[in-house]
């Protein structure tokens, strides 16, 4: 299928699975993250108290940061320039220090304007089955010819 | 016939799948050995009378039909056969209409509407039931709920065993690849959604997982 460790628009079939990545958003990962960006902390992402402020059962994962980790499923599967679009549903809030099952599943191919466009369905789950994240990504891959 | 009852297009607004990509994915099952015969549209507070999925339906071979899921302040119900009367008399958009309200008015109007996802913890029919409200009309219940969190399901069983009521399947899928994980299957042939709330009707039907329906 790949002989550079690239992959190719024909190599793609749908219902072929990508992943599962498994990752964990820890408490410093997440201060890291937010001092990055520039959210001040504390805040409802890193602070149990300003967590409860915004009704929220705790900490969460920012979600930019939920969507990056997400990105990474598929910039590791089809290279760092071939993720187009990456559109989410923030089904719960995603918690610390915990395991994040992160999956993807080819759902459509299809050339469209000159680009070989391959359309995944991206899913953040616990190990429980709790469904975080759910969405779709739009991935450009080159061809074969 | 297997139908999957409760599923939700881009139409819904937080859903990312197109009714073409579910008729793609649905031919995916089919060269996996599973059976599906259609889908269920049920878009979240709203009906579309104005979308026409034939064309699809024709070239995929898949039966599509079209049917509501709307927002009452004791759950999710499913409505089934959606009419413009019926829509004349219900605003689709209130999330805090009395789910009993709707039932009667869809039973006028020649529709059914069931609660979805009874066991959903929260917003789930059994929590009000708990609570001591009575809903005297409920007859069927969607039993099996392919979005359910882990126990969700099991507190369906419980509330079907408990009460005698008819339990649907349906995958309540918001993503391509999630249509179909959970369906109804039926005894009679299903061409419309009369002919959908005429096989509720009837009684003759039962809720299975995709797995259940393999040929294989």
């Amino acid at each position: 299928m790949i002989n550079d460790g690239q992959i190719y628009f024909e190599d793609v079939e749908l219902g072929d699975e990508i992943g599962p990545l498994e990752k964990v958003a820890s408490d410093e990962g997440v201060i890291d993250f937010c001092t990055l960006w520039g959210n001040p902390v504390p805040n409802r992402f890193t602070s149990e108290e300003e967590a409860a402020k915004a009704n929220l059962p705790g900490p969460i994962v920012p979600g930019v940061m939920s969507m990056s980790l997400m990105a990474q499923l598929i910039t590791d599967w089809a290279g760092p320039d071939g993720l187009k679009d990456l559109d989410v549903v923030f089904r719960q809030p995603v918690p610390h220090n915990k395991p994040l099952i992160i999956t993807g599943t080819i759902n459509d191919t299809r050339q469209e304007d000159g680009e070989n466009i391959v359309q995944c369905d991206v899913l953040m789950t616990g190990t429980a089955g709790e469904r975080y994240i759910i969405g779709t990504a739009v991935v450009s891959l080159p061809s074969r010819s | 016939m297997y139908f999957d009852l409760h599923c939700h297009s881009v139409s819904s607004d937080d859903s990312r799948a197109t009714v073409e990509q579910y008729l793609k994915w649905i031919q995916v099952l089919r060269k996996r050995g599973y059976t599906v015969d259609g889908i269920v549209l049920t878009e979240h507070r709203k009906f579309d009378f104005d979308k026409d999925y034939s064309q699809l339906a024709d070239d995929y071979g898949v039966i599509v039909l079209k049917g509501s899921e709307l927002d009452t302040r004791f759950g999710h119900f499913l409505v089934y056969n959606v009419t413009q009367s019926l829509a004349s008399d219900i605003d689709f958009g209130d999330v805090r209409m009395d789910a009993r309200e709707l039932m009667q008015a869809s039973q006028h109007h020649g529709a059914l509407a069931i609660p979805a996802h009874p066991g959903r913890f929260g917003i789930g029919l059994v929590d009000f039931m708990d609570a001591g409200e009575t809903f005297t009309d409920v007859k069927i219940v969607e039993q099996l709920n392919g979005g359910g969190r882990p126990g969700e399901n099991e507190r369906a069983d419980e509330l079907c065993e408990a009460y005698g009521y008819l339990g649907t399947g349906a995958s309540d899928a918001h993503l391509a690849s999630h249509v179909c994980t959970c369906m109804t299957k039926f005894g009679m042939d299903i061409s419309n959604e009369g002919e959908l709330v005429l096989a509720l009707l009837s009684g003759d039907f039962s809720p299975v997982k995709l797995e259940e329906t393999s040929t294989a």
